[in-house]
């Protein structure tokens, strides 16, 4: 930090970095550093401390000292002897689903994003605030309302099914409750704005004479959009893309109301553990392995995504 | 593709081939009662491997005009034809002709380098051509060094060839440039001016070229087209823009200027004998399709370096104050009924004093230098 600091003024050397103006812009920023520490890093120290305690009979944890919380995240015992060990399959597919689903819902966004935003960004000056409000109208309702609308589209005696069965393209109602499309459909839907949202703005920015500069250089439509309007909105999607794919890998309510016990994601697997599994260094265990997960891609997403940017020759 | 049919056609016409011709092209924008016309009943005819120039202040509808011919906008009315070919409908990328944007507009997601090859590059052109062209206009540009920075990372007058390069690369028949120089300093606008001279004799491409600076469009310009409120006013060589003003504005747009009232005594052909101020009568040229009647007072342009201060002049003034400017000196004179006039007289001589003020004299007017203007 203090190196950091120092950097900075080299730089700017215009502006005086008196150590007065120091010390209040500290004071300035304490409010925020306050609320991060202790909101933030205490409780996920306490997550990171929990971890290595074994967990006490009736929830909470026992001080004392043990790897087990760790170990269970990937492996189990067997019942009866302790000593066979063998791969936690069924929290590895917790994992994989929570991966695999994320990715879908943040690729569906961005594909459902992109001509939204598009949409709104190429309206007349006066109207797009119109359509940003209609965008964000979902998030006026309840979470918990919303995925319960969801369910009454879906399951099986809901609109879908009863329509198509009406209409006698169907006899037996397709069972999408509880499945991972309906996690998938649940997520992509709520999260949604998160994507149009930072797209616009990237779109909103952009400058409409890049675009004739490529139509007047022979590029089509096409060509236009993919070597031109797509790399200059790409912040806007790299933002978009992380917005959508946090949330979804911790989503909780969605996968708890449309996956069911059959379907579980993390969310509901970490929760699963602090409640009736009583047990919290496994839950807290899982928390972090989870925290890793989403920095880990985040960290190769960046990566890739600045590795294209880098002139190819030279 | 059309667009990178190579320039020059066979020599076979008598004189310059037309490039560009526009015939009764009007532009409006918008409709009902919020309808405005900014291009209005425009005549142009633009020759091959010319360099012309579209001169006029700001909102007169420069930048529309370049813009119709680019394929950016479509015509409300009239002809557009581009070496011979109707372009009505057709989008930008399907015309030989680029544009140098006011902004440079360069992509700011590719390297120079990529930026110049990008037209090449969308026309199908092979990856060894693309390199090679975009080496050769790096060159020409003198940025070959720098191929592989962004744009963000080279100065304002680098921008500026590297939008030239991008725009030349694809060898257009035609290159349109809307104001390219005036986000630049002065020095740095003159050396690109003799630059995009240079490169435009090189290339031989036709040039069409947007200003409001005057004196860039006669340095640089073999043909200039005044334009005003949307409409041709006068289009000629340099010289007869300047010397023989037809209106007005075109006057008063292009250098200094003094407007004098005359009568017309006598005229013929292209000249007329005038009555100016004062009683001399002289002779004054009268601009195309004048309908010159007898008796009628019109106005006469003089330039200011066309008049000099004699003993026995055509018009008696009062000094009013003089301006030295090194190479030559300003003087402010007022005539007899009170119109002001300026003289420029060059300093030739050290020891050439400037007239005081409030000190009588007599002005002569040059052979040739008193034109009558369109009423
Ligand atoms: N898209 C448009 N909609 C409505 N009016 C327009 C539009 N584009 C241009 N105009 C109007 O047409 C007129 C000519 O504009 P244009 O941009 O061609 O001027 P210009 O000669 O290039 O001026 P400048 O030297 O300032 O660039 C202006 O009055 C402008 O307000
Ligand atoms: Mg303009």
């Amino acid at each position: 930090m203090d190196d950091m600091a120092g950097n900075k003024t080299e730089q700017a050397t215009e502006i005086k970095e008196t150590p007065k103006r120091h010390l209040w812009n500290w004071i300035l920023c304490a409010p925020a550093l306050t609320v991060l520490v202790f909101a933030a890093s205490g409780p996920l120290l306490i997550v990171l401390v929990y971890s290595f305690l074994a967990p006490g009979s009736f929830g909470g944890i026992t001080w004392s000292f043990s790897l087990e919380g760790w170990f269970r995240v990937f492996f189990s015992r067997d019942i009866f002897d302790p000593e066979i060990v063998s791969l936690n399959t069924a929290h590895l597919t917790i994992f994989w689903r929570s991966i695999s689903l994320s990715l879908q819902t943040t690729i569906i966004c961005a594909i459902l994003g992109f001509p939204t935003a598009w949409f709104i960004a190429t309206r007349p000056q006066h109207t797009r605030n119109i359509w940003l409000f209609l965008i964000t109208i979902p998030f006026w309702t309840n979470l918990l309302i919303r995925t319960f609308a969801i369910q009454e589209v879906i399951r099986n005696q809901g609109l879908i099914n009863t329509t198509l069965i009406r209409f006698g393209f169907i006899d037996t109602p397709i069972q999408m409750m509880y499945t991972d499309f309906a996690i998938f459909l649940g997520m992509a839907y709520v999260f949604l704005p998160l994507m149009v949202l930072p797209l616009y703005a990237a779109m909103d920015k952009l400058d409409i004479r890049y675009l004739e500069a490529g139509y007047d250089l022979y590029a089509s439509r096409w060509q236009v959009l993919r070597h031109i309007i797509l790399p200059l909105v790409k912040p806007g999607f790299i933002a978009g893309s992380i917005l959508v794919f946090i949330p979804s890998i911790g989503a909780y309510v969605t996968p708890r109301l449309l996956g069911g016990g059959r379907s579980m994601m993390l969310g509901n697997l970490i929760e699963l553990q602090f409640g009736q599994g009583r047990n919290w260094p496994l839950g807290s265990a899982l928390a972090l392995t989870m925290l890793v997960l989403v920095v880990g891609a985040l960290v190769l997403y960046i990566r890739t995504v600045n590795r294209e940017e880098e002139p190819r020759h030279g | 593709m059309t667009a990178t049919q190579g320039i020059g056609s066979p020599a076979t016409d008598k004189g310059p081939a037309i490039e560009i011709e526009i015939r009764n092209l009007s532009k409006v924008f918008g409709d009902g009662p919020r309808a405005f016309k900014a291009l209005d009943d425009i005549q142009l005819d633009i020759r091959q491997g010319e360099f012309f120039t579209l001169l006029g202040p700001s909102g007169c509808g420069k930048t529309t005009l370049l813009r119709l011919i680019a394929g950016f906008e479509q015509p409300s009315s009239g002809l557009l034809q581009i070496n011979g070919k109707a372009v009505a409908g057709l989008g930008p990328n399907r015309r030989p002709v680029n544009t140098v944007f006011q902004n440079y507009a360069l992509f700011p997601h590719m390297t120079l380098a990529e930026n110049i090859g990008f037209g090449l590059k969308m026309l199908g052109k092979s990856r060894s051509e693309v390199a090679s062209t975009t080496q050769e206009m790096l060159k020409l540009v003198k940025m070959d060094a720098m191929a592989d920075r962004k744009p963000a990372q080279i100065s304002g007058g680098q921008q500026q060839r590297i939008a030239l390069a991008r725009a030349l690369a694809p060898r257009p028949r035609v290159l349109l440039l809307d104001e390219p120089l005036s986000a630049l300093d002065l020095k740095l606008r003159k050396e690109m001016q003799v630059e995009l001279k240079r490169l435009q004799l090189e290339t031989g491409i036709t040039f069409v070229f947007v200003t409001h600076d005057q004196e860039e469009a006669l340095t640089m310009s073999d043909r200039i087209a005044v334009i005003s409120g949307g409409q041709v006013l006068q289009m000629g060589t340099p010289h007869e823009i300047y010397n023989f003003p037809a209106e007005r504005f075109v006057a008063d747009f292009i250098g200094d200027t003094n407007f004098i009232d005359a009568e017309i005594v006598q005229y013929e052909g292209d000249f007329a004998q005038v009555r100016l101020p004062g009683g001399v009568v002289r002779e004054a040229s009268l601009p195309e399709g004048f309908n010159a009647r007898v008796g009628e007072t019109v106005t006469v342009v003089i330039r200011p370096e066309h008049a000099s201060l004699t003993e026995r002049g055509d018009l008696q003034a009062t000094v009013e104050n003089a301006v030295f400017f090194g190479t030559d000196t300003h003087i402010h004179l007022r005539l007899e009924d009170q119109t002001p006039f300026i003289l420029r007289r060059q300093n030739t001589g050290v020891s050439v004093a400037p007239p005081e003020a409030g000190q009588h004299a007599c002005i002569a007017v040059a052979e040739g230098g008193i034109q009558v203007l369109r009423s």
